[in-house]
């Protein structure tokens, strides 16, 4: 293959050199064609991702389990201490329990007297988390479950507790998961209990920022953030986290979802949403659509003609 | 009929992709890479440069593309980008081959190193270029200077454990010929 001597005589120099650059066009030939058709070679990457991971799959099991064991470990240690923190707040979950199911009897009373159908068909898939994205600039997760399982470009993903991410890029057997944290990644969002319409745009840090807020002064601290459904692509009303405020007074918000530890996440199967597109046609029928317009009176003329 | 230098060749190359290929493995596991932790060192590049500089003839620049495209790839970097440049910079080094070899390794260290930050800044313009989103430069050249750091070691274990050194006064190659 390529031999490169230092000897002057050698004529394969000038041919390498240009062979070489050949090469590097090809290279950023690709990039452009990324850049400008993206869709075609993010195909062609899911489509090696699948092929690639899931054969990783057999040496990574070990190695997540010995780190687990360590982990565990670990909270072996402290074990008298954890043993007290848990009692502390069992104690006070007990107290919120209580509240709990006292709302929820409410609860289920009004959504009866209000005649509520909660909506059936929002039911998820859990995966499995089989690889990092692998750079520090990243953050995505791949998911073992696939088209083959029905997943969909855009499904949310959550955790046991929290919204973490979108799924963005399906394989046959492997889906790839967008975090919130990642810089790609913009999630419409409503703060409670002000009811503020803003967008949780993910900046590579642990903690995204909230923006396009309204009212700033109306967001405090420790407000909760779910999503708001707008834009068609999220359930409304999924948890996110809770509003903090960093060293400058920027609002960002320190999510729900444990991201340390993603292992199992539930893709929610968002049904499709029927876009409206005609203004007015779901109430009154356009005019154009209206009532039959009565048969034609008959033509005079004709009409004489003929009996002529 | 093969032999020694060649096998030699041969099993360098094998053990690059391996390399290569663990490196990968262990930044793909799923233990939890926070948002906002800091870059480690890029080794792969490390060793690309360590080993062109030492012996061009182990890493034929169509390997180090093969190696890098996937690692674009699966890394969800802008496929081809940094390969091109990964390319441009071994062939660099590759064509002082002749000078390195009578520096000594401080001079080698600083060449790598400029190299390194003049790799991040033609891709983060290139990026600036097509209205890419990138990370803060900061973050970024944290990265790159501990690819610097980690030179030496990279180094140190190429010529101490795979015995991988600039070619002696008087080597000769798989066809005789002196290098």
């Amino acid at each position: 293959m390529a031999r490169n001597r230092t000897d002057p005589e050698d004529f394969s120099r000038p041919l390498r050199r240009v062979l070489v650059g050949l090469l590097v066009l090809v290279l950023l030939g690709l990039f452009f064609l990324w850049r400008i058709d993206s869709a075609r070679v993010e195909r062609f990457r899911t489509a090696l991702v699948d092929r690639f991971v899931p054969s990783f799959q057999w040496a990574s099991a070990p190695v997540t389990w010995g780190s687990g064991i360590v982990d565990d470990y670990q909270s072996y240690a402290r074990l008298y201490e954890q043993n007290q923190q848990l009692r502390e707040e069992l104690r006070q979950m007990k107290a919120w329990k209580e509240a709990a199911l006292q709302l929820e009897q409410k609860n289920a009373r009004l959504l009866d007297l209000v005649n509520v159908r909660l909506d059936p068909r929002l039911t998820h898939v859990t995966g499995v988390v089989l690889a990092d994205s692998g750079s520090p600039f990243r953050q995505s997760v791949l998911l073992n479950v696939g088209e083959r399982d029905g997943i969909r470009d855009g499904w949310a993903t959550m955790d046991g507790i929290g919204l973490v991410g979108r799924i963005s890029g399906v394989g046959k057997q492997t889906s790839r998961v967008i975090l919130l944290t990642d810089s790609n990644s913009r999630v419409p969002v409503s703060v409670q209990p002000s009811g503020q319409k803003a967008i949780l745009a993910g900046d590579n840090s642990a903690l995204p920022p909230l923006e396009f807020l309204e009212d700033n002064d109306a967001v405090r601290a420790g407000d909760i953030v779910v999503s708001s459904g707008d834009g068609g692509v999220f359930p409304a009303g999924l948890l996110i986290g809770n509003v903090v405020k960093d060293t400058d007074n920027r609002l960002r918000v320190a999510l729900s979802a444990d991201f340390q530890k993603l292992e199992f996440l539930r893709v929610l199967r968002s049904h499709e949403l029927v876009p409206i597109t005609d203004a007015g046609a779901l109430i009154a029928l356009p005019p154009v659509m209206g009532p039959p317009a009565p048969a034609a009176p008959p033509d005079p003329a004709t009409e004489a003609g003929g009996n002529g | 009929m093969i032999d020694g230098a060649t096998k030699a060749a041969w099993l360098h190359r094998a053990l690059f992709v391996a390399i290569a290929l663990v490196l990968l493995f262990i930044r793909l596991l799923p233990l939890g890479s926070v948002a906002g932790a800091l870059p480690g060192p890029d080794i792969l590049l490390c060793i690309i440069f360590a080993w062109t500089m030492r012996r061009p003839d182990y890493l034929p620049a169509l390997l180090i593309t093969a190696v890098v495209l996937l690692d674009d790839m699966i890394l969800m970097r802008p496929p081809g980008l940094w390969t091109a440049i990964v390319i441009i910079g071994s062939e660099f080094i590759r064509a002082r081959v002749a000078l390195t070899r009578e520096l000594n390794f401080g001079v080698e260290w600083l060449l790598v190193a400029g190299m390194m930050v003049a790799m991040l800044l033609v891709y983060r313009t290139v990026f600036a270029m097509v209205l890419l989103p990138q990370p803060a430069f900061g973050f970024a050249m944290v990265q790159v200077l501990w690819s610097i750091l980690c030179y030496p070691v990279v180094v140190a274990l190429s010529r101490y454990a795979l015995d991988l050194h600039k070619p002696a006064m008087g080597e000769v190659d798989a066809y005789g010929r002196r290098m």
